[in-house]
């Protein structure tokens, strides 16, 4: 964890502020485009934003929220009750959603999903690649950032109110997809899901708020060995093995608990993890706050 | 065992409302001021800030029961300036309040702050909802709140700390009392005049303890 002072609250849209974060010691980790913190609230929850200034500057980070409708705490706390002055403590930023080298890029944003997608799109440029925003949301007035994107880049970014143009055709854009162009999408389920549906999978990049919905076999438990502390922790069926882990004294520090944020990684050294995340675990690492396992015994790096 | 019983001969006196009035008067005009028939913005800050809730209802006879709700500060939900909204979480046993308002409406409600005097209540209408939206609000570690209990806000006040002063609630030194206490696994043992070792009645409630959603 970083300790910070918040330093500024801002509209930049209708219901959406910005929160500028101030390294309190010197300056903070830095980070990639792409790339998103927690950021631990008074009220004990922990929510994950993507950054959404600029990598260069190390003594602050900047991130967006928007209010929520059906907030769970997070977004309306963020909005009616945090004061500036006020100490927070941040994650290091971890990157789900890497820029990867590419000679052409489509970034496809929905409403407050611009928010990684602002440092990207300015990486993407910086590189040379050619690179194409469109970016949705029901209209001008709710969209943060449309203003200075457009003044940024000009035709570069395409923005599509949705209450006056309707919504882009994401047929038509994937039909006319350079084959060496990578897309990064971020947004509300249903874009995403209609991306998935046109966008060859494998130059698709996809970032997620919230967990898909999926069903999977009935828990079994099992046990884990951790190798550094030598501990076998049993995890039960109704439990995770993330509480497990941390009730039988293994710290593994969590965020989301859902599957989407990635904190709660580990490396597995032996056995087999059944996989219920929705980031997708590279070879050799879990995610424990959903993932469980396969074979009646795993053996990790703790 | 020896109980209080055995100290007091007869029933305690019961003294008139009148003479209660007589003796410490009416509500200061002041206090009933400070009543609102809404929850402002002090209040939601302070129920957007509260882990805990003492909620009472009463059963058609007039019969009161008052249980404790908790969870991370703000789970009660302020939907609008007169309504809240407090989720069911499994194991709250919150069958017994759902049986009375279904009886009866009437709702009391006392939040509390860690660190504050002050106490704020809450008094209305309630009755169970299963509303989607309502619930969404409440997802905790991925799982809905099963059932909601919707308030209709009919007074909101903020209460004075003295009891919380006089009780010395929050100084930590108070903690020690806990000490003194049988764990409630001895207290089980010797209630139900159960022939099993305590320890084991403890472990049983430490594991259902760590299942909290
Ligand atoms: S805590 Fe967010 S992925 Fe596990």
């Amino acid at each position: 964890m970083q300790t910070t002072v918040l330093d500024r609250v801002e509209p930049v849209a209708d219901g959406t502020v910005s929160l500028v974060l101030r390294g309190a010691d010197g300056p903070l980790a830095p980070w990639e485009p792409g790339a998103h913190v927690d950021l631990a609230l008074p009220n004990w929850l922990t929510r994950q934003y993507s950054l959404c200034g600029d990598p260069a500057d190390r003594g602050s980070y900047r991130v967006a929220v928007r209010h929520d409708r059906l907030s769970r705490g997070g977004s309306e706390y963020i909005h009616l009750f945090l004061r500036t002055g006020r100490t927070m403590e941040v994650s290091l930023p971890r990157n789900n959603f890497p820029l990867l080298p590419a000679p052409e890029y489509l970034f496809v944003a929905g409403g407050i999903g611009i928010t990684p997608m602002v440092s990207m799109l300015a990486a993407a440029v910086e590189s040379g690649a050619v690179a194409t925003l469109v970016y949705v949301g029901r209209s001008l007035v709710t969209m943060p950032f449309a203003g200075e994107l457009r003044a940024a880049y000009g035709d570069r970014v395409r923005v599509y109110a949705t209450e006056e143009h309707g919504r882009p055709d994401f047929a038509a854009l994937a039909a006319a997809l350079n084959p060496q162009a990578l897309v990064y999408c971020c947004g509300p389920m249903s874009m995403l899901d209609a991306a998935e549906a046109v966008f060859p999978a494998q130059r698709l990049h996809i970032e997620r708020f919230q967990p898909t919905v999926r069903q999977f076999a009935p828990n079994q438990p099992f046990e884990v060995h951790c190798v550094r502390s030598g501990k076998t922790v049993p995890v039960a069926a109704e439990e995770s093995m993330l509480d497990a882990l941390n009730h039988a004294g293994c710290r593994v520090s969590s965020g989301c608990r859902e599957g989407v944020c990635g904190s709660c990684e580990i490396t597995v050294v032996d056995g087999e993890p059944e996989h219920r995340d929705d980031i997708g675990a590279p070879p050799g690492r879990m995610y424990c706050c959903v993932s469980r396992a396969l074979s009646g015994r795993l053996v990790v790096d703790l | 065992m020896t109980s209080n019983d055995t100290l007091m001969s007869a029933r305690p006196r019961r003294v008139s409302y009148e003479e209660v009035r007589a003796r410490i008067g009416e509500p200061e005009d002041m206090i009933r001021a400070k009543v609102h028939d809404r929850i402002d913005r002090h209040g939601h800050r302070f129920i957007a800030h509260s882990p805990f809730v003492a909620m009472a209802t009463s059963d058609a006879h007039g019969l009161p029961d008052c249980s404790p709700r908790g969870d991370y500060p703000g789970f009660v939900k302020v939907l609008d300036e007169r309504t809240l909204a407090i989720p069911d979480r499994p194991g709250n046993k919150l069958a017994d309040s759902f049986r009375n308002l279904a009886e009866n409406d009437g709702i009391g409600l006392m939040f509390v702050i860690p660190g504050m005097r002050e106490v704020m209540r809450v008094n209305g209408h309630a009755y169970p909802t299963d509303e989607p939206d309502v619930l969404a609000r409440m997802r905790t570690e991925g799982k809905d709140a099963q059932l909601a209990i919707v308030v209709e806000v009919v007074e909101a006040f903020f209460h004075c700390g003295r009891a919380l002063i006089r009780s010395r609630l929050w100084d930590p030194a108070s903690q020690a009392l806990a000490a003194e206490l049988p764990s409630a696994g001895e207290v089980a043992v010797d209630q139900m005049g159960l022939d099993v070792d305590p320890a084991v009645l403890e472990n049983m409630l430490e594991t259902a303890y760590r299942q909290l959603y």
